[in-house]
């Protein structure tokens, strides 16, 4: 017999986790539709995001609310300086330059994921927050914990404002473009540099922030960016290759995932279970399930 | 070239003394250095080893295997269960070790190698993670409670032998196994037919497929063995650390460290993986060493990752044979530096 209670509130925390989780997947899925490179450091950026806010949160009255405006601007910054980086090793003349993008960024999770632990240690931190505690109970249904809530609400936002972003300005537009086509984008007189950088800096941006949430959902630590890479490859994988509207279907089903996983069957398996399905669906179906995706190269 | 040239007639006569003195050099390192630098040769010839390994279908086949390390770590508990749970000597779970990789390599590799580029790095990455939380939770490999292997003189070949099993047995161990390495990657990758059609199938499948070439047999050929030649170094290397867990033998780091030890020495070349390994394992020691840190050679590791795919994606091969001059470099950081025009 199956507890109704219980399904509708791990529904609830399914549903509630997967809204941040597509914020990480939409940003990851768009970085690879413009730079054509799989960005090993996704998970890394989950992580310092998550440990600037441990970090900062004492200075900011304790209250990790105030640390997403910064980390939003200052992970911009950083992806956009980090882009032309990327670009110039998957282009011009060099052996295998795609797999060579694929390695910087793996060297570069490396360093980002080496340096938090050589410096803070490889301990726990939580991020506080006064303001996201509690639950909001509604009867017959179950309960909605704040903070994941406004995490939800956070995460689907972001993805609103930055699809307007992507599909109703120029600016969005000349990012669709170079996922399109880099060398027929820059003929047609973008500043490609300047739009991948855009687009890098606002990947970063929200999965950095995305980071932040998760901190006050669970904690911060040095080791957790693997498990985000895995999820960000995960939803990826489900959804194709560049193919941002299964990024959405692919968050929520990964939300889903992991919460009935974690109470079905153990909360050890959910990374087994996770990569078996990465690993299968790769080898059934490359373009992702709903078969619209890139093939990569 | 006529087939009686020797590899002697190669190597120029002032060049040949010097290859000599190294050789005596190696054989004789554990008796005049004493335990500690024997110890120190025995990390720097496995990751040698396991960097040639990984350079074989990473470099010479251009397929980015970012699971390798999962079979360093199979190899580590195919000798581990075979010597605790069983009890048997070690030879026993070399063999063993051998044989469960070249199965298992063979199952991953028939379909994991349909795929291509970034899927393939996925992929095998999503298998090497799946090992390591499978071998977290099952009983056999001892779990999260891991394995501590007996070292006794008769756990060798199952009688007592003379002699003690310590840093110069193994010294010797993995002397030899790196050298079986080092001369199969010379003979079959740059001597062999062999290395011909995987450097054709690295540099344009299509037109090697054209050429007659057998792609798919190929790149299972050197996947299997590449992936052979990392279990039998996790075997040696569990028997000689004793005790194992999943999280040491299986830890990410593994197949960081070996992508990173190919890179930086050269992809596809005999020596590069050599010059790399070199040079990062003896980076960690005395990072560890002096700095007193032991996690401090992993941003070092990062940093050295991006200044060479940067910079120099030859690696310091490239640079030693010319390859790449300091215009080389000149000219990639301009390139570089026009690409930060964002605005």
């Amino acid at each position: 017999m199956v507890n109704i209670g219980l399904f509708t509130q791990i529904v609830i925390n399914g549903l509630l986790l997967g809204g941040i989780y597509v914020t990480i997947g939409v940003g990851f899925s768009l970085a690879f539709g413009v730079l054509e490179v799989v960005d090993f450091a996704v998970g890394e950026y989950v992580m310092i995001g998550a440990f600037t806010g441990a970090l900062l949160t004492p200075l900011l009255g304790a209250e990790g609310v105030f640390v997403i405006p910064i980390v939003l601007i200052s992970f911009f910054a950083l992806g956009a300086l980090i882009q032309p980086m990327i670009h110039h090793v998957t282009t011009g003349d060099r052996p295998h330059p795609l797999l060579m993008g694929l390695v910087f960024t793996f060297g570069l999770a490396t360093l980002l994921r080496g340096s938090v632990l050589s410096i803070f240690g490889p301990n726990n931190r939580d991020v506080p927050s006064s303001l996201l505690t509690g639950g909001v109970e509604i009867s017959g249904v179950g309960t909605f914990p704040v903070v994941r809530t406004v995490t939800a609400v956070f995460g689907v936002s972001a993805l609103v404002v930055f699809m307007y972003y992507l599909y109703r300005t120029t600016g969005g537009m000349a990012i669709r473009a170079i996922a399109e086509d880099r060398t027929n984008a820059r003929l047609m007189g973008i500043n490609i540099n300047r739009y991948q950088s855009i687009a890098y800096g606002a990947y970063a941006a929200l999965t950095g922030s995305a980071g932040v949430f998760i901190g006050m959902t669970f904690t911060a630590n040095p080791g957790m960016g693997l498990q985000y890479t895995a999820f960000a490859f995960f939803m990826v994988v489900l959804a194709g290759m560049g193919y941002l509207p299964g990024v959405i279907v692919a968050g929520i089903v990964l939300g889903l995932t992991q919460s009935f996983t974690a109470v079905y069957i153990s909360g050890n398996l959910v990374l087994l279970v996770l990569f078996a399905i990465i690993y299968v669906v790769l080898l059934i179906s490359p373009a992702g399930i709903l078969g619209r995706g890139e093939w990569a190269t | 070239m006529s087939e009686t040239t020797s590899v002697t007639n190669r190597i120029p006569g002032s060049r040949r003394y010097w290859y000599v003195g190294l050789g005596a050099l190696m054989i004789t390192w554990p008796i005049i250095f004493g335990n500690f630098w024997a110890r120190i040769g025995v990390g720097a010839l496995m990751w040698i080893g396991l960097a040639q390994s990984w350079n074989m279908i990473g470099g010479y086949a251009g397929y980015l295997d970012f699971g390798h390390g999962a079979y360093f770590g199979i190899g580590a508990f195919a000798a581990g269960i075979a010597m605790v749970q069983f009890g048997y000597p070690f030879v026993v779970g070399f063999a063993l070790a051998i044989v469960v990789s070249i199965a298992i390599s063979y199952l991953v590799a028939v379909p994991t190698l349909r795929l291509t580029g970034a899927y393939f790095a996925i992929a095998t990455w999503a298998f090497a993670e799946a090992v390591k939380q499978a071998a977290l939770i099952t009983g056999i490999t001892g779990g999260t409670f891991g394995l501590s292997l007996p070292r006794s003189p008769d756990t060798f070949i199952g009688v007592a032998l003379p002699f003690q099993i310590g840093e110069t047995f193994f010294y010797y161990a993995m002397l030899m196994l790196c050298m079986a390495t080092m001369s199969l990657t010379y003979y079959l990758f740059e001597r062999h037919e062999f290395g011909y059609r995987v450097k054709a199938l690295r540099d344009d499948q299509d037109a090697a497929e054209s050429l007659g070439i057998d792609t798919t047999r190929v790149k299972r050929q050197v996947y299997v063995l590449s992936c052979v030649v990392a279990a039998v170094f996790g075997s040696v290397h569990a028997w000689y650390i004793v005790y194992i867990h999943p999280n040491d033998v299986l830890a990410t780091i593994i197949t960081d460290r070996m992508v990173i030890m190919a890179l930086l020495g050269g992809l596809g070349t005999l020596t590069g993986p050599v010059v790399g390994g070199l040079l990062v394992f003896l980076l960690q020691r005395l990072s560890s060493v002096f700095l007193g840190s032991t996690t401090f050679y992993l941003p070092l590791i990062g940093i050295l990752i991006m200044i060479t795919v940067l910079f120099a994606p030859s690696g310091i091969i490239g640079i030693l044979r010319g390859e790449i001059d300091r215009n080389d470099v000149r000219q990639n950081v301009k390139d570089l530096g026009e690409k930060f025009n964002l605005l």
